[in-house]
This record gives structure tokens, sequence and C-alpha cells, in this order.
């Protein structure tokens, strides 16, 4: 008889073997789903590998892809450290965009050098801002801020979809939906010859700062006790209200400046398609990441890579698009089983016959 | 008593967690007739042996054999069905409920009023079965947690240190109940790490150390050297007890008058004084208002009303709570409230350390003096960065007073400090609270009589919410009259 019995000590400290147990599951159940649609997984998984990292245009959009997955990732693995689940970073991502279009486009029309520091700022604001309701919620009214995060994804894409298809429609945009582009002072420098954006290098920095503040400062160590014991929390004297807010103040902020990236760095504009799950796809980079901030520029890139191939698999395969979100969901479920194996051993027990008693 | 084959016994018994033996090799028998006491210091597995008698734990090797017969057990229920049932420390009832309905639960079927008085005669175990267990004391509780058992015709008792929740006179029924209970055929076995008890309730005993049997069923018990025991489960002499002189009481730093919790709390109109060089001693039965109390001077939960006098400073009780800085809190839960049990020691110690202020932390000096604490307090730890809940609950209560007296604050409030304590520990916690004492004020709340007798400068006592000053002394009349007070059955 085999059985699975925990290990003493909890996971594994390295954390590499959930990690790789995460990774085959996941490969394991993208092979079974190709298998289902009909298609060769070792083709599947070519072609994927091909698209992603084949050309150079296929990896300068994986770090493009990137960008915007780091700061969601940290925005969620934040908000884990103590315990709280921001599930929302879809919506202020997309708040971080309407920020960037409240700075550029309403309040500096005519902006100059400072319109672009300006308009990030706009984009982290309003992102911390749209955050501060469920924490707001959480610690004044006790709402599960699972809930609430997840509930006002929704209402941010649609009141961006009211903007852009209302008030700050663009009157000159032949009647599609969106606002009008930014002025190009307010765009995100390119790297010379490509179409890859600074907003990689804020990312990337963005990463060190999050892991410096959690290791070094004092606002890291009070998440890390809130994290593992409200009540010692509380028994030291650190004010657990604040510390939450603070904390999806920061978490909103980063999830802002995503979406602030992505508006000056490649959309320029409020449009369709905009909010397209980078949100979402946060949380599985940051589970990924095992929640450290130095871990999450990796996770970003593979998951980045995963979303260029699979695009690839509608054209070089006729795959439904939708094959992409399965990839993701098994990813997913592969961390979470990857972090229950981990925690236990297989043991192999004689089969033993009838218990008495 | 007549030599006859065990009701129970195990041959061999040991279970592991993980690199760690719990119980090796462990022989023991229970016979019929017999109190039997299982001693041993914290860790040395006795409560491992018992579940794996009781069914919760299974064994990784050896036997358990009931009446000469091989038996496994795969839960607690199975081996109840067999005539094995098990009293734990935090008792199995639901509150809300009357006696009635909670042994209603445990049988089954429904049980009247009547039925349950039948059975509490039948067993001579008194309990009132219209009264909900919420309004019960710890010994009514505890006796409930019995009828359970033996209206399941339970053969073999175990009981996880029964009278840790127990009032000395309460303490005394248990003794004549369990003995009354052997007498009637059945085997009872308890644990205990105290001493004086064994003397008392037990016909034999059994000592662990490490997690092997070091001494087999020694009986009969009275006859029994306290010192010996000690040294059987320490496996070293009994420290020597520090009887420094107590130094003169100095300045007033914390006094109080009218002190009350919000609602629920249950205190109200307590005055206290304690004076640099002196500790105060409150002492009283869980569920009298003293966790509130304690949590509150401790800065942790809010005071309703009354004023303080802090260093000289009068202030509103209301607004003790911005005094966290100035008073150093051993909190009675070391795992869910005085520590973070899965960070390491250099983080716990930040949590209140003034290393800790500040938008850096200063983690290299929290560092040191972790390093220092292990030294000088003798903290069993791999190092500083050992996780909290590595260490053992000695050890980790050591490292706790050990960052509140780094304070050097005028005001130390420690709440059961040495509860579930061996008694080595116990001892060095005695020591270094006496040590506190030397510079700042202590206000020490236990369950112990004795210890607060032994420690305390001043001895209070709280019932139903007040607090009362007691005369001091010693020796067995002050015990008593402290018993007595606890009870509520004299007033001062």
């Amino acid at each position: 008889m085999i059985r699975l019995v925990p290990r003493h000590g909890g996971a594994v400290r390295s954390g590499l073997w959930g990690l790789g147990l995460a990774l085959c599951l996941a490969l394991v159940s993208g092979a079974a789903a190709f298998a289902l649609l009909g298609a060769d997984w070792v083709q599947a998984y070519a072609a994927m590998a091909a698209g992603a990292l084949g050309s150079a245009q296929g990896r300068m959009d994986v770090l493009i892809k990137a960008a915007p997955l780091i700061f969601t990732g940290l925005a969620v693995a934040l908000c884990c450290r103590l315990k709280a689940w921001n599930i929302g970073a879809e919506g202020q991502f997309v708040f971080g965009a309407v920020g960037v279009a409240l700075a550029g486009l309403r309040l500096f029309p005519g902006g100059g050098a400072w319109l672009l520091p300006a308009c990030l700022a706009g984009g982290a604001a309003l992102g911390a801002l749209w955050a501060a309701i469920p924490a707001l919620l959480k610690t004044r009214c006790g709402v599960n801020e699972i809930l609430s995060t997840l509930l006002l994804n929704y209402v941010a894409v649609i009141f961006m979809e009211h903007l852009y298809f209302g008030p700050w429609r663009d009157p000159a945009g032949f009647g599609f939906p969106g606002t009008a582009e930014l002025p190009e002072a307010a765009w995100l420098p390119l790297w010379p010859g490509t179409r890859l954006h600074l907003g990689l290098a804020l990312a990337l920095a963005c990463a060190v700062l999050l892991w410096l503040a959690l290791e070094r400062t004092r606002f890291g160590f009070q998440c890390r006790v809130l994290g593992q014991n409200p009540e010692a929390a509380r028994y030291a004297g650190f004010n657990v209200d604040r510390l939450t807010l603070t904390a999806f103040l920061f978490s909103g902020a980063l999830a802002g400046l995503a979406g602030a990236c992505e508006v000056l760095g490649v959309q320029h504009r409020l449009q369709e398609g905009l909010a397209s799950g980078v949100g979402f796809d946060g949380v599985i980079v940051a589970f990924l990441a095992r929640l450290h901030p130095l871990g999450v520029p990796a996770a970003a890139l593979f998951l980045a890579a995963i979303l260029v191939g699979g695009d690839q698999l509608q054209t070089a395969l006729g795959l439904p698009g939708a094959v992409v979100r399965i990839l993701e969901a098994a990813l997913l479920f592969g961390v979470l089983a990857g972090d229950w194996l981990a925690a236990r051993r297989l043991v192999v027990t004689r089969a033993e016959a009838g218990h008495a008693g | 008593m007549t030599q006859t084959a065990p009701l129970l016994s195990c041959r061999g018994l040991t279970k592991r967690f993980g690199p760690f033996t719990a119980n090796e090799a462990v022989d023991l028998d229970l016979f019929a007739g017999r109190v039997h006491a299982l001693l041993g210091e914290n860790g040395a597995g006795k409560s491992t042996l018992m579940h794996m008698l009781s069914g919760r734990y299974r064994p990784d090797a050896g036997q358990i054999l009931l009446s000469g017969r091989p038996v496994r057990f795969a839960s607690p229920a199975q081996s109840l069905r067999r005539g094995i049932g098990m009293v734990h420390q935090r008792f199995l009832l639901v509150e809300p409920l009357t006696v009635a309905e909670n042994l209603s639960l445990s049988l089954g079927r429904l049980l009247h009023a009547a039925e349950v008085r039948a059975l509490s005669e039948r067993f001579g175990v008194a309990v009132d079965p219209q009264r909900r267990v919420e309004d019960l004391s710890m010994g009514e509780r505890q006796r409930v947690e019995i009828l359970k058992l033996l209206a399941r015709d339970a053969s073999v008792l175990i009981l996880d240190e029964p009278t840790s929740v127990l009032v000395p006179e309460e303490a005394r029924e248990l003794y004549a109940l369990l003995r009354a209970l052997a007498l009637g055929g059945r085997a009872v076995v308890f644990i205990s790490h105290k001493l004086e008890e064994i003397g008392r309730t037990a016909d034999e005993v059994t000592v662990l150390r490490r997690g092997r049997v070091v001494a087999r069923n020694l009986a009969p018990a009275s006859d029994l050297d306290p010192a010996e025991l000690a040294r059987l489960m320490t496996g070293s002499a009994l420290p020597e007890r520090e009887q420094a002189a107590r130094p003169e009481p100095g300045e007033l730093v914390f006094a109080a008058t009218g002190l009350a919790g919000g609602e629920g709390t249950g205190f109200s109109g307590v005055d206290l004084q304690v004076r640099k060089g002196e500790i105060l001693a409150v002492v009283g039965v869980a569920g009298n208002g003293q966790e509130a109390l304690a949590a509150a001077l401790g800065g942790v939960r809010p005071f309703a009303a009354g004023e303080i006098a802090f260093l000289g400073r009068s202030l509103p009780a209301r607004r003790w709570g911005g005094q966290r800085g100035s008073v150093a809190y051993v909190p009675e839960d070391r795992h869910g409230r005085a520590t973070a049990p899965d960070l390491d020691l250099v983080d716990n110690f930040l949590l209140t350390s003034p290393c800790g202020a500040g938008l850096l932390p200063d983690f290299a000096e929290a560092e040191r003096r972790v390093r220092r604490a292990m030294e000088e307090f003798r903290i069993a730890a791999s190092g500083p960065g050992a996780k909290a809940r590595q260490l053992s609950g000695g050890n980790l209560q050591k490292f706790i007073l050990a960052r509140e007296m780094d304070r050097r604050v005028p005001l130390l409030v420690a709440e059961q400090p040495t509860q579930g304590l061996d008694v080595a520990a116990l001892a060095e916690i005695q020591a270094a609270l006496r040590r506190a004492a030397r510079d700042r004020a202590v206000i020490l709340f236990t369950g112990d009589p004795e210890e607060a007798l032994a420690l305390g400068s001043r001895v209070g006592v709280m019932y139903r919410g007040r607090l009362t000053l007691c005369p001091g002394g010693s020796g067995p009349q002050a015990l008593e009259r402290l018993g007595r007070l606890m009870a509520g059955l004299e007033a001062a």
C-alpha cells in the first residue's frame, strides 16, 4: 500500500521540488488538453517554443508581455505577505490605465517633459485608490477582500468602457470606441530599434525595491508578522488596520503601474482589448514565484512565453485560442498541487489485512 | 491488591514524528483496580503514549494488549468501543448545550434527565443534567467528561493533566473519585508533572524521560521520595532554589483604582499597586477575569474605566494602551500571541524590542541580543535563525521572558509564565522573574497558589472579576486559605 503522509517541518525548503512538480503537472495536463483537441502534443509544444523563442520578433513579444505581468505579480505577492488576497489586480490595472488617460488627455493635454511622470503617477494613484475600496471595506466593515477585490474588477472594466464609449470617446475616431491618442511626450521611451519600452525596466526596479522593502524595512517586517500571526501583531502594538490599508495601497499602485505602462508603452490610448486578464495572470505569476519579489520577473517571463507561444497554436495548428487559458489553468493547479505534494512524502507500507478493534 | 494480569499493556511501543522519536520501545502495564500515574517532564512523551493507547495516534512499532490480546485502533472511537476512554486537557464538550444533551451526543441517543441522574448515581459522579456546560466550573465539566466515558462502559480511563485546571478543593474531590472508580474494577491512569500530586493519589508510578520508560510500575506511590522522582524525571538533581533576599520595595511604579474591562471581560473595581523591587502575584481559577485584566494591563486590550498613576503621572485607564511601549507583557498564549511560530527568533525578538522601531529595524543588533539571551537564559535552540515553533515550551518561554526583560521598562506583566513547564524550566523561569523584580515592578498572574506564595511579595486573589489582596504568610495554612479564597468559599 502506498500512502502520502505529511512531512514534518512542512514543504521541502528549497521549494524547487514543488516548482518542478508544478511544471510537470502543467505539462502533462496541457498535453492531455492537446490530445483531447485532436492535436499532437509534441508538435504543439514545439510550435509554442518556436513561436515564443524561435524568432527575434517572438522574443521581443515575450519581453513586452512580461512587463505588466511583473507588476501585477508583485501586486498579488505583496498582499499575500499579510495573508490578504488581492484578486483585484485586473481592476487596479484598468484604473491605472484610466489614471494615465485622465492625466494625459484631460488634466494636462498640452503637457511637456513632465507629462510622462505625471501620467505614471496618475496611473499609480488611481490603481491605489481602487485598491483602497476593498481595503477599507475589509478593515472597517470586515468585508472579505477576496470577494470585494474580485467583483470590483468587473466594475472597473465597465467603468473604463463607459469612458471610451461615452464622454472620453475620440471625436475624430471614425466611430471606433476608444479615447484619442496620448501626446507623444507621454509615451514611454523605446529601446532603440525595437518596440521594447521602458516599462520592463521600471517593473524590474519595482521588484528589487519591493524585495528590499519586505526584507529590510519595518513595513515589511510588520507585514511578515501580520501574515504569520495577526494576534502577535496586535500584541506587538502594530496598527493592523493601517498596515493592511498601506499594503493594499502599494499593491494597487503596482497594478496601476502595469496599466499605465501598457497604455504609455504599447496602446497609447484606452480602447477595446486593453483589459486582457493581466491582473488575473498576476495571481499565477505570484504563486509560480513562490510569492518572492525576485522570483516574480522569472515567473512573468515564463508565463509571457506561454502566452506568446500559445498564440502561435492558433495559426500553426488551428487550435482554438482558448487553449492558452487551459494551459494557464493547468499551471495554477500544478502550482497548488505541487505545493501540496512537496509537503508530503510517499510511504510504502505492507498491506495489512483486517484491523482488529 | 492482588497481582493479576494487566488489563491494558503495551510492549515496545514506538512513535516517531519525522526525525523526532516521541516514544521509544515503551512497555507499560495498567491493572484493574489501580490508579496509575504517568510522570515526566514536558516533551517526555506522556501525551503521545496516551494518544496511542486511546487510538488517536498509530504506533510505528510495538503492540498494545487488551486483556492479553493484541489490538489495533484506527480511531479514538474504536478504542472507546473497546473500553478505553480519554479525558483530554481541553474538554470536548459543546458549551451551549446542557449536561444531558452532551451525554446524549456522546451516546448517540437521547437521554432524559432521569436517566442521567441514574447514571450519575450509579457511578458516583455528581452532575446536574439540566445545567448548561458553559455555566459549569472546570471541575464539574471534568466530571461530565468522565461520566461520558463511564456511560460508554470504559474500563480504562486516561486523564491528561486532570488537575491543571482545578482549584485545590476540586482536585481533592477528583482524587477521591479516581480512587472510587479504580475500586470499582477500572484501570485509571493520569498524566502529571506535579510531584506532590503523585504521592496523594497514585498506587503506582511510571516515569518517562525523553520518550523512554526510566522506571516502571514503582509502587506504592506514597512511599516514593519526591526528590528521587524528580531525579528520575530530569536525569539530574533539582536546581537549587535561589534564596536571595528580597530587595526592599522601591518607588511606586504602577497604581490603579477602579479598573474595569469592557463588557464581557469580567473584571471591575480592581485596585492595585506595585512598587519597584516587588512581585505582585495575582492568583485565580481560570475564568475569573484575570485573563482580561492581564491583557489590559499589558496594553493589548483596552480598559473601560479606572484611573492609573504610572511613575507618578496619572492618566485615565482608557488611554493605557498608548503606554504599550513602557510595559513589558508576557502573555499566556506563547504560540498564539507572544510569538509568530513560523518566523525565526530574530523576527520574534523584534516584535517588541526597541531595535524593531524606526523605519529600518536593526536586524543585526537583534541577532546579537538573541545570541546573548540564548546564553544568559540557557535557551536550547539551533540558533537565532530557528523558528519559534521549533523550541520546546520551556525554551520558548525563556526566550519570551528574555525579550521582555531586555526592554528594560519599569513594569513587567507576566501571565501564567510557568504553565505546562517541566520542573527544570519552571525553576529557571521563577528565578528569572525574581531577577526581573530587582529593578522593576512585576505583576505575576498565575493559577498555582503555591507559586503565588513562593514568588509574590504580596498576593491577590481574583474571584468573579474582583481582586482581593490577602495578608501574607506561608506554610500549609496560607495555602489552604488561598485555595478557599480562589474557590469563593471565604471572603478576605
